[in-house]
C-alpha cells in the first residue's frame, strides 16, 4: 500500500478522532451546562447580605450636638444637622467636605431640641422656642463639560411653623402631603399631644384659603408616651406608652382625630420605646425596652373593623430598643439599640439579614435612598459609612414556598403577585400557588389521558387488526407533532366558549357514552354470531365503537339544554354559583385536562405500545396455549412484564405535562389561585414564567424567582425522566431491544 | 506450557509466542505458542469459549476495538512483531484479511463491495478496479452468479452468496493471510459446501486460519489443526495426525464428541 | 353470551373504546382547523335582511344558533363597516327577519383600515354613479390604473429605506469614530457629516415626491352607502380589493380564493395582523428552522457519533447517555429562559460591549433577536437529534464495523463510507423530527426575540444582508398573538384559524414524512437475520 496515501489516511483519522472526542464532549457537556447555568442564576437569592464599612471618622468635635444624619442617593456625601442647625458633609472617606449649608433658624429660636428624619432626606427641626422646621437637603446633580457626574447640595425650606401657644414639646413631627396640608404633632411636657393642621383649600373658582386646625389627641391613657410616628402623609399617627400601649389615631379628616386603636401590645407591660413605619405606611415597627422588634398591621377582625395585630417578629436585641430606621426601598427595617448594635431585617420575610455594630450607642443614622449605603453617629461623635450589598431580602424558603401574613391581609396565606402600580408594594412571591397549579392541571390532564392512551395501546398492540395497527401507531405519533400553540388555541378559544354553553351536555357525555357502549356490546352479542358478524374480523371493534361514540356524543349534546333546564333551573353556572358557591372560570381544568391530556396522549400511547407490543410473542402464544382468553393473557402475562415501560411512558407523559407552556398559558386563565375546583382556572409555574419574563428586570429578585421555577421544572421533569430512562433501559437489557 | 508446542513448521508465515490474552482481569489466552505454515490451511478448533475466536483475532489486532482487552507475549509475522506501536494495524489489517462467523456485506452494490478495501487505500483506477473485481470474485467463486448484477445491492445475495462476497472482498486487498471465522456457522451444507471448495482452492495463494467447531470440517479442510481448551493451547499437529491419533487425551474426548 | 363476558371480552371492548376516543379527538382537531381554515377565503354571499322594525342588515351569514334562554334561533351576521358601526358582527334574532335578499349590486371592499366595507357604490370621483354594473366596471378599472401608482410608491419606499439604511450607517461609523476620541472637527468625522447630510437631503426630497404623490392619490376617491343609506367616501388607495361575491361565478370564487391564498403567502399583514399575508411569518418561521438546523444537526450528530463510536463504554457514557435521552424532555420554558439569560444577557451583551460599545445603551445583540432564538432552540433540538443519531448508529450490526475495519479502513473511513450513509435515514428521522418540534414551539422564542410584527425581515437587501441580530415573526406566535392579544379577537379568528391550519400541515407534513423514512428504516437494516 502506498506509504504516503497510508499516511494522508492516518493522519484524517487522528484529526477525525481528535475533532469528534472533542466536538462531542463540548457538547454534550455545554448542554449539561443548562442547569448549572440556570441554578447559579438564582444563587444570589440566597446570598446573606453583606455590609463593608467604608469609613470610620468623628464627625462632630462635641459629638452630642448631633441630631441627624443623611446620606445620598451615590453614598458620596454623607452628612450630619447639628444643633445650631449646620449640615455638614464628610467626604466618602471621612475628611470634611466643606461647602456647609444651614437650617435656618426661625425668629427667636437658636439650637434645635430634635430632629424627625422623614423620607427623601427631610428633617422637621423642632427649635428651643418650639417652633418647627421642615427642611430638605437635596443634590441636584448634572454633567459636566466631560460628561462626568457632578453632584450640588443644597437646602430647601419647606414650611416653617410658629410656636405653640401650648408651650414648648418634648418632641414634635411634621409632614407634608403636597400642597395641601401640613401636619404637626407636638408631645407636650404634661403628655399632652396637639396636632396642628394648616390646611389649603381650593374652591371651585380658584381661590385658595388657609385654614388652621389644633386638635388634641383624645383616648390618651394615663401612661407617658415614649414613642411616635406620623405617616408620610400626616394622616395616621402612631404612639407608644411607657406601659406597652399602642394607640392610633386617624388624622386623614381635616380637623378631626378619631382615635381608631387603643391596645395593650404586651401582656407585660413593657415600654415601648421606638415606632417606625414600615416603607409603604401600612406596617409599625415597634421596638421596646426588652429590645424585642416586631410589626403590626390593621387586620379586620370579627366585625369587620380593623385592629392592630402583631404579626412579624423580627430579630430582637440583647438591650432596649433605641430606634429604627426603615429603608425607602424596600420593606427591610434597621433597628438599634442602646448598645450600640445594629439589625437588619427585612419584614415580610423575617430574614434577618446583618448584625453591625457601632462603639457607643447611636444617635442618628440614614439609609441610603437606593438602600446600598447606611450613614449612621454614634454618642461619641463618630461616624461610620457601610456600604451594603442586599439584593434580594425579601426572599427565603417561607416567602418562597410558606404562607405568609402580607399587609392588609386577614391571614396568613399562599400568594403570587409580583408587581403593582405602585412602588411600596408588598411583592407576593410565594411559589406554591404556582406549583399547586402545575400540580393541579397536571393531575387534571393525567386524569384523562392515562387512561385513554394506555388502555389504546394495549389495544393497538394486543387486539388491535395488524394493518391497521400499521395505520394506527403513525397516525398517533403524528398527533404528538401537532404544535401545542395549536391545540392550546383550539382549547381556548373554541372549546372553552363550546363548554361554557355546554357543560351539562359534558356531564350527561360521561354518563351516556359507558351505557351507549354497553348497548353497543350486547347488540354486538345478537350480530356477531351471524354471518355478518363473523365476516367481520376481530381487531376492528374500534372502528365499530366510532359510530357508537359519536352517537353519544350527539345525543348528549341535543339533550344537554334539556338537563339544564331540569335540573339546573336553566342555566349551570348561576347554579353552581348560587347552589354550590363555585364560581365557573370559563378557561378551567376541564378545558386543560382534554388539551393538555390530548398532547401528552400521544407520548404515553406511543412508549406504552412500544413496551407492550416487545413483550416476546413466546409469552403470550404460551398463555393462550393454557386455555386463557385472550383479554385474561393480557391481564395477567402482557401487562405485568410491559409494566416497566408503561410506567415509563406514565412518567414521560407527566413530565412533558409539567413542562407545557403554551396550552397553560392559552387556556388557563394564569390566576394564581389555589382551588382544586374543576371549574377554576390556575396559573402554572411554566406559564407564569413565559408571562412575567417579559417584565422582570435583569438580576432583579422577580428575574431570579423565576429561573428557580424554571430549576425545579427542570428538577421535577429531570426526576421523572431519570426514573422512566432507567425503567426503559432495564427494559430494554431484559428483551434486548427498544 | 510450551511442551504442547510439538510440531515445528518449515516456513512459518505467523508465529505466536508466550502469547497472553486478558478481557479485563479475566485471561482469555494462557501462554499461547505456535506457527502457522505459510499457504496451508490451519483449522483452530476446541469447544466454545476455548479462546479460538480469541487467538484468531489476534493476529490482526481485531481485538483493539475492545477497549478492556491487553495482549501479553508476541505475535510475528513475517518475522515482525505486530503487537509494538511502531506496527501499523491498518497495514497489518491489509495483509491479514479477515472473514466473519456473520456475513457483512456492506449495503453498497456488489461491485463496490469487492472494491472497498481498493477504495480506502485511494486507488480509484477504474482499469486496475474491474480487474480486481473480476478476478476477486472468479476467485471466491462468485463470478458467474453476479456477474450480470454487479451494481447491484449486495443485500439482495443469498446467505451462502454473501459469505463468498466477504471473503472476495477479503482476498481483494492480497492480503498473505485469511482469517476465517467459523464461516459456514450460518450457512446450508449446500453453501457450506461451495465455501469449503473455495478454501481449498484458495490454499495455494494465502495462508487460511479457520476457527471452526465442525470436526469434520477441520478434518475436511485443514492441513493443520490446533485444539485449544479453556485458553490453553492443548495440541497442534497435521490434521492428519492429529484427528487420527492424537496425542493427548482431551483432544481425543474433544474430536471423539466427549464434550464441546 | 355468558362466554362473551366471562373471558372479558367486555374490556376488550373498553381498550378499544379508549382507542377510538383518541383517534376521534385527533379527527375532531384536524376537522375543526380544516373547516374554519379552509372556508376563511370562499367568498360567501352577502345577505340583506330586512327587520321587522323596518331597518335593514347587510352582512355575510356566519352562524346560527338557539337563543341562549328563550325560543327560536339567531342569526349572526358579519356587517363589517367598522369606521361606521364599531362593531364587526351583529347577532339578529330569525323571528325579526321578515325577508332575505341577495342583491348582485353588493360590493365588499377589502381595505387597509377598518376590515370589510358592504355596500354599493354612489360616486367614483365625483361622478355619480348610474349605472351600477358600469360602476363597477369603472371602479375596477381605475383600481387597476391605481396599482401602477401604487408600484410606484412602493419603489420609492424601498430607496427611501435604502437611503435610510445608508445615513444610519454613517451616523454609526461617525459615533464609532467619535467614541474613539476624534473630535467633531476631525476631517474623516468632517467628511462623513457631509456624505450624511447630503444622503440626508436626497432622503428629503424624495420623502416629499413621495408624499405628494400620495396625497395626490388620497384625493382619488369613491363614495359607498350602507345599507341603510349611510355614505362613506374613502381614496381609492384603501382598497385592498373589490368584489361582488353575488354576482360571483364558480371559477371567479376559485379565481378569488386563489389570489386570497397566495395574498396569505406572499403579502404582509394588515390591521394588526389579523388581515392580509403572513409571509414575514413564514420567512420567519423557514429561516428560524434553517438557522437552528445549521447549529443543532452538525453538533448533535457529532456528539452521538462520539457517543456511540469513539467513547469508552462505561458507566458515565451510560449516565450521559440517560442525561441526554433526559433532557429531549426538559419543558422548552426552561430551554427558554436559559436562552434569555445565557445568549441574549451573556453573550449578547459581551458582544455589545465588545463590537457595538457606540450603539449602547441600545442594544444590539444584547436583546432578543432571531439568532439567539434559534441557538436556543437547537439547545432544545439537539438531544432529539443525538438520540436519533445514537439510536440509527447503534442500530447498525457491528459486523458492518468489525469488516470495515479488518479491510484495513481507519475509524473515519468506516464513519463516513459505511456508518453514516447506513444510519442517514434515522439522522435524516432525527432532524426532521427536531425540525418540526422547532416549527411548532413558540413558548421558548416568546422570550428570546419574536415579535408581533417586525419592521423588516432578518434577510434583505440591506448591507450586510443577513441580520441575525432581528427581531422576526413566526407562525406558532402569529397564532398566539392574534388570537390572545389582538383587541378583536372575534375579528381576528378566521386568520388565526388559516395560521392555525398552515402550521398544522408544515408540521404534520414534516413528521409524517419523519415517522415514514423510520419506519422503512427499521424495516431495512434487519437484514442480519437471512
Amino acid at each position: 500500500m502506498n506509504k504516503k496515501i497510508l499516511k494522508r489516511i492516518q493522519r484524517r483519522d487522528r484529526i477525525a478522532r481528535y475533532v469528534i472526542t472533542v466536538g462531542g464532549m463540548a457538547v454534550i457537556f455545554s448542554v449539561l451546562l443548562i442547569l448549572f447555568l440556570i441554578a447559579r442564576v438564582t444563587v444570589p437569592l440566597f446570598q446573606p447580605a453583606v455590609a463593608e464599612r467604608v469609613a470610620r471618622f468623628p464627625v462632630a468635635d462635641q459629638g452630642a450636638t448631633v441630631m441627624a444624619a443623611g446620606l445620598d442617593e451615590y453614598r458620596e456625601s454623607p452628612f450630619v444637622v447639628d444643633a445650631g442647625g449646620r449640615v455638614q458633609f464628610f467626604a466618602p472617606g471621612g475628611q470634611p467636605a466643606g461647602g456647609e449649608l444651614l437650617l435656618a433658624p426661625p425668629v427667636g429660636a437658636g439650637r434645635i431640641l430634635a430632629v424627625d428624619s422623614g423620607e427623601e432626606l427631610t428633617f422637621g427641626a423642632l427649635w428651643d422656642n418650639g417652633s418647627m422646621t421642615l427642611d430638605q437637603v437635596r443634590f441636584p446633580s448634572g454633567f459636566d463639560a466631560e460628561g462626568r457626574r457632578v453632584q450640588s447640595r443644597e437646602v430647601a425650606r419647606l414650611a416653617s411653623l410658629p410656636p405653640l401657644e401650648q408651650g414648648v414639646p418634648k418632641q414634635a413631627l411634621v409632614r407634608r402631603d403636597g400642597e395641601e396640608r401640613l401636619t404637626q404633632v407636638a408631645l407636650l411636657a404634661d403628655n399632652r399631644l396637639l396636632i396642628r393642621q394648616l390646611v389649603t383649600e381650593t374652591d371651585l373658582f380658584g381661590d385658595s384659603r388657609e385654614a388652621t386646625h389644633l386638635l388634641e389627641a383624645t383616648g390618651l391613657p394615663g401612661e407617658p408616651i415614649t414613642a411616635m410616628v406620623l405617616d408620610t402623609t400626616g394622616k395616621n399617627l402612631y404612639a407608644g406608652t411607657g406601659r406597652g400601649t399602642l394607640l392610633h389615631w386617624d388624622l386623614s379628616e381635616a380637623g378631626a382625630v378619631e382615635l381608631l386603636d387603643r391596645l395593650p401590645a404586651f401582656p407585660d407591660g413593657r415600654a415601648i420605646t421606638s415606632l417606625a413605619l414600615i416603607f409603604g405606611d401600612i406596617s409599625l415597627a415597634v421596638g421596646d425596652d426588652r429590645g424585642g422588634v416586631a410589626t403590626w398591621f390593621g387586620v379586620r377582625d370579627g366585625e369587620g373593623v380593623k385592629r392592630l395585630q402583631r404579626i412579624h417578629v423580627l430579630s430582637g436585641h440583647r438591650r432596649a430598643v433605641a430606634g429604627m430606621i426603615p429603608s425607602r426601598r424596600d420593606k427591610s427595617l434597621i433597628s438599634f439599640d442602646a448598645a450600640g448594635q445594629l439589625h437588619m431585617d427585612h419584614m415580610t420575610s423575617e430574614r434577618h439579614l446583618l448584625t453591625l455594630s457601632s462603639e457607643a450607642p447611636l444617635r442618628a443614622g440614614s439609609l441610603a435612598p437606593r438602600g446600598d449605603g447606611l450613614f449612621a453617629v454614634d454618642a461619641a461623635g463618630t461616624g461610620y459609612l457601610w456600604k451594603l450589598r442586599n439584593p434580594h431580602p425579601e426572599v427565603s424558603w417561607r416567602t418562597l414556598f410558606g404562607k405568609v401574613w402580607y399587609e392588609n391581609y386577614d391571614q396568613p396565606r399562599y400568594v403570587w403577585q409580583s408587581s403593582a402600580a405602585t412602588e411600596d408594594f408588598e411583592p407576593k412571591k410565594s411559589l406554591t400557588p404556582l406549583i399547586f397549579g402545575t400540580l393541579k392541571g397536571t393531575f387534571y390532564a393525567m386524569l384523562f389521558a392515562v387512561p385513554l392512551a394506555l388502555l389504546g395501546a394495549i389495544y393497538t398492540s394486543q387486539f388491535g387488526n395488524a394493518r391497521l395497527r400499521g395505520m394506527i401507531k403513525p397516525t398517533v405519533e403524528v398527533m404528538a407533532a401537532i404544535p401545542s400553540v395549536v391545540i392550546g388555541f383550539l382549547a381556548a378559544l373554541w372549546f372553552a366558549p363550546l363548554l361554557e354553553r355546554s357543560v351539562p351536555a359534558l356531564f350527561l357525555g360521561l354518563l351516556l357514552v359507558p351505557v351507549f357502549l354497553l348497548a353497543a356490546m350486547v347488540l354486538w352479542q345478537g350480530v356477531r354470531n351471524r354471518p355478518l358478524g363473523k365476516q367481520l374480523d376481530r381487531g376492528v371493534e374500534f372502528l365499530l365503537l366510532m359510530p357508537v361514540l359519536v352517537l353519544a356524543v350527539a345525543t348528549a349534546i341535543t339533550l344537554g339544554p334539556m338537563v339544564e333546564n331540569w335540573l339546573f333551573d336553566g342555566n349551570f353556572k348561576l347554579w353552581l354559583f348560587h347552589e354550590a358557591g363555585v364560581r365557573y372560570d370559563s378557561r378551567n381544568c376541564i378545558v386543560i385536562a382534554f388539551a393538555l391530556g390530548f398532547a401528552v396522549i400521544p407520548i404515553i400511547y406511543t412508549i406504552a405500545e412500544d413496551a407492550l407490543s416487545n413483550v416476546p410473542q413466546s409469552l403470550k402464544a404460551a398463555s393462550l396455549a393454557l386455555g386463557a382468553s385472550r383479554w385474561q393473557t393480557v391481564w395477567r402475562v402482557i401487562l405485568p412484564s410491559a409494566s416497566p415501560g408503561i410506567f415509563a411512558g406514565t412518567m414521560i407523559g407527566f413530565g412533558r405535562a409539567i413542562g407545557e407552556t403554551m396550552i397553560v398559558l392559552m387556556a388557563t386563565g394564569n390566576t394564581p389561585i389555589m382551588d382544586w375546583s374543576i371549574f377554576n382556572g390556575m396559573r402554572p409555574l411554566s406559564a407564569n414564567i413565559a408571562v412575567e419574563i417579559p417584565e422582570a428586570p435583569v438580576g432583579g429578585t422577580l428575574y431570579r424567582i423565576l429561573f428557580l421555577s424554571a430549576v425545579i421544572l427542570f428538577t421535577m421533569t429531570f426526576i421523572l425522566n431519570t426514573a422512566a430512562e432507567l425503567v426503559r433501559q432495564r427494559l430494554r437489557k431484559k428483551y434486548g431491544r427498544f | 506450557m510450551t511442551e504442547t508446542q510439538i510440531v515445528t513448521v518449515a516456513d512459518p508465515v505467523v508465529q505466536v509466542e508466550n502469547l497472553n490474552f486478558f478481557y479485563g482481569n479475566a485471561k482469555a489466552l494462557h501462554n499461547i505458542g505456535l506457527d502457522f505454515p505459510r499457504n496451508q490451511v490451519t483449522a483452530l478448533i476446541g469447544p466454545s469459549g476455548c479462546g479460538k475466536s480469541t487467538l484468531l483475532r489476534c493476529i490482526n489486532r481485531m481485538n483493539d476495538l475492545v477497549d478492556t482487552a491487553r495482549v501479553e507475549g508476541s505475535i510475528l509475522l513475517d518475522g515482525m512483531e505486530i503487537n509494538t506501536p511502531t506496527m501499523d494495524v491498518i497495514e497489518l489489517r491489509r495483509r491479514v484479511g479477515m472473514v466473519f462467523q456473520k456475513s457483512n456485506p456492506f449495503p453498497k452494490s456488489i461491485y463496490e463491495n469487492v472494491i472497498y478495501g481498493m477504495r480506502i487505500a485511494g486507488i480509484g483506477d477504474k482499469a486496475t478496479l474491474d480487474e480486481t473485481v473480476e478476478r476477486s470474485l472468479k476467485s471466491a467463486a462468485l463470478w458467474d452468479e453476479v456477474k450480470d448484477r454487479l451494481h447491484e445491492s449486495a443485500l439482495g445475495l443469498s446467505g451462502g452468496q454473501m459469505q463468498r462476497l466477504c471473503i472476495a472482498r477479503a482476498i481483494a486487498v492480497n492480503p498473505e493471510v485469511v482469517l476465517m471465522d467459523e464461516p459456514c456457522s450460518a450457512l446450508d451444507p449446500k453453501s457450506t459446501a461451495r465455501v469449503e471448495e473455495l478454501i481449498a482452492d484458495l490454499r495455494d495463494r494465502y495462508t487460511i486460519i479457520i476457527v471452526t467447531h465442525n470436526m469434520q470440517q477441520a478434518a475436511r479442510v485443514s492441513d493443520y489443526t490446533a485444539f485449544l481448551f479453556e485458553g490453553i493451547l492443548i495440541e497442534f499437529g497435521e490434521t492428519k495426525n492429529l484427528f487420527v491419533k492424537p496425542k493427548n487425551k482431551q483432544t481425543e474426548d474433544y474430536i471423539t464428541g466427549r464434550f464441546g | 353470551m355468558n362466554d362473551f363476558w366471562r373471558k372479558g371480552e367486555p374490556y376488550i371492548w373498553t381498550t378499544a373504546a379508549a382507542l377510538a376516543t383518541t383517534l376521534l379527538l385527533a379527527a375532531v382537531l384536524i376537522v375543526v382547523v380544516l373547516v374554519n381554515g379552509l372556508g376563511v377565503f370562499w367568498p360567501s354571499r352577502v345577505a340583506v335582511a330586512e327587520l321587522q322594525d323596518g331597518t335593514r342588515v347587510m352582512g355575510e351569514i356566519i352562524r346560527h344558533e338557539a337563543i341562549f334562554d328563550g325560543e327560536g334561533q339567531r342569526v349572526q351576521f358579519k356587517i363589517g363597516n367598522r369606521d361606521l358601526y364599531g362593531l364587526d358582527f351583529r347577532w339578529v334574532n330569525e323571528a325579526d327577519i321578515n325577508r332575505m335578499s341577495y342583491p348582485d349590486d353588493v360590493i365588499v371592499l377589502e381595505r387597509q383600515e377598518h376590515g370589510n366595507f358592504y355596500g354599493t357604490l354612489a360616486n367614483l370621483e365625483g361622478r355619480t354613479v348610474t349605472s351600477p354594473a358600469q360602476g363597477w366596471a369603472e371602479l375596477r378599472q381605475r383600481l387597476r390604473q391605481l396599482a401602477g401608482e401604487q408600484d410606484r410608491i412602493a419603489e420609492m419606499s424601498g430607496k427611501l429605506a435604502d437611503l435610510n439604511g445608508q445615513v444610519a450607517r454613517l451616523r454609526l461609523r461617525e459615533r464609532k469614530l467619535l467614541y474613539r476620541g476624534l473630535t467633531a472637527e476631525d476631517a474623516r468625522v468632517a467628511e462623513l457629516q457631509t456624505r450624511r447630510e447630503t444622503l440626508e437631503r436626497r432622503f428629503h426630497e424624495l420623502a416629499d415626491q413621495q408624499s405628494d404623490l400620495i396625497s395626490s392619490l388620497r384625493e382619488r376617491t369613491a363614495t359607498f352607502v350602507d345599507v341603510s343609506g349611510n355614505e362613506r367616501e374613502m381614496p381609492l388607495v384603501d382598497i385592498v380589493r373589490p368584489y361582488q361575491p353575488n354576482r360571483m361565478s364558480l371559477p371567479a370564487k376559485v379565481a378569488h380564493y386563489a389570489g386570497k391564498l397566495w395574498e396569505l403567502l406572499s403579502d404582509e399583514p394588515r390591521e394588526s395582523n389579523t388581515e392580509g399575508g403572513l409571509f414575514p411569518a413564514i420567512f420567519g418561521t423557514v429561516m428560524l428552522i434553517f438557522v437552528m438546523s445549521l447549529f443543532s444537526f452538525p453538533l448533535g450528530v457529532l456528539a452521538a457519533i462520539y457517543l456511540r463510536e469513539y467513547a469508552k463504554e462505561g458507566v458515565i457514557v451510560r449516565m450521559v447517555r440517560i442525561a441526554v435521552n433526559n433532557l429531549a424532555g426538559i419543558p422548552s420554558i426552561v430551554y427558554g429562559i436559559f436562552g434569555l439569560a445565557f445568549f441574549v444577557y451573556g453573550i449578547g451583551g459581551s458582544i455589545d460591549q465588545l463590537f457595538f460599545p457606540e450603539r449602547l445603551p441600545d442594544p444590539t445583540f444584547g436583546t432578543g433577536g432571531i439568532l439567539w432564538a434559534s441557538l436556543t432552540l437547537s439547545l432544545l433540538t439537539v438531544p432529539v437529534v443525538i438520540v436519533a443519531t445514537e439510536e440509527a448508529l447503534g442500530a447498525i450490526p457491528n459486523g458492518v464495523r468489525e469488516g470495515s475495519l479488518a479491510l484495513g479502513a481507519t475509524k473515519l473511513q468506516t464513519l463516513t463510507r459505511i456508518l453514516l450513509p447506513m444510519a442517514s435515514p434515522g439522522i435524516m428521522t432525527g432532524l426532521i423530527l427536531a425540525m418540526a418540534r422547532a416549527a411548532g414551539e413558540v413558548a421558548p422564542l416568546m422570550i428570546t426575540g419574536v415579535v408581533k410584527l417586525a419592521p423588516s425581515l432578518p434577510l434583505d437587501g440591506q448591507f450586510p444582508f443577513l441580520h441575525l441580530d432581528r427581531k422576526f415573526m413566526h407562525l406558532g406566535f402569529h397564532i398566539y398573538d392574534i388570537g390572545f392579544q389582538s383587541p378583536n379577537v372575534e375579528a381576528a379568528k378566521p386568520m388565526v384559524f388559516v395560521t392555525t391550519l398552515l402550521l398544522v400541515l408544515i408540521v404534520l407534513v414534516m413528521s409524517s414524512v419523519a415517522i415514514r423514512l423510520r419506519n422503512k428504516m427499521k424495516k431495512r437494516y434487519t437484514y442480519s437475520t437471512f
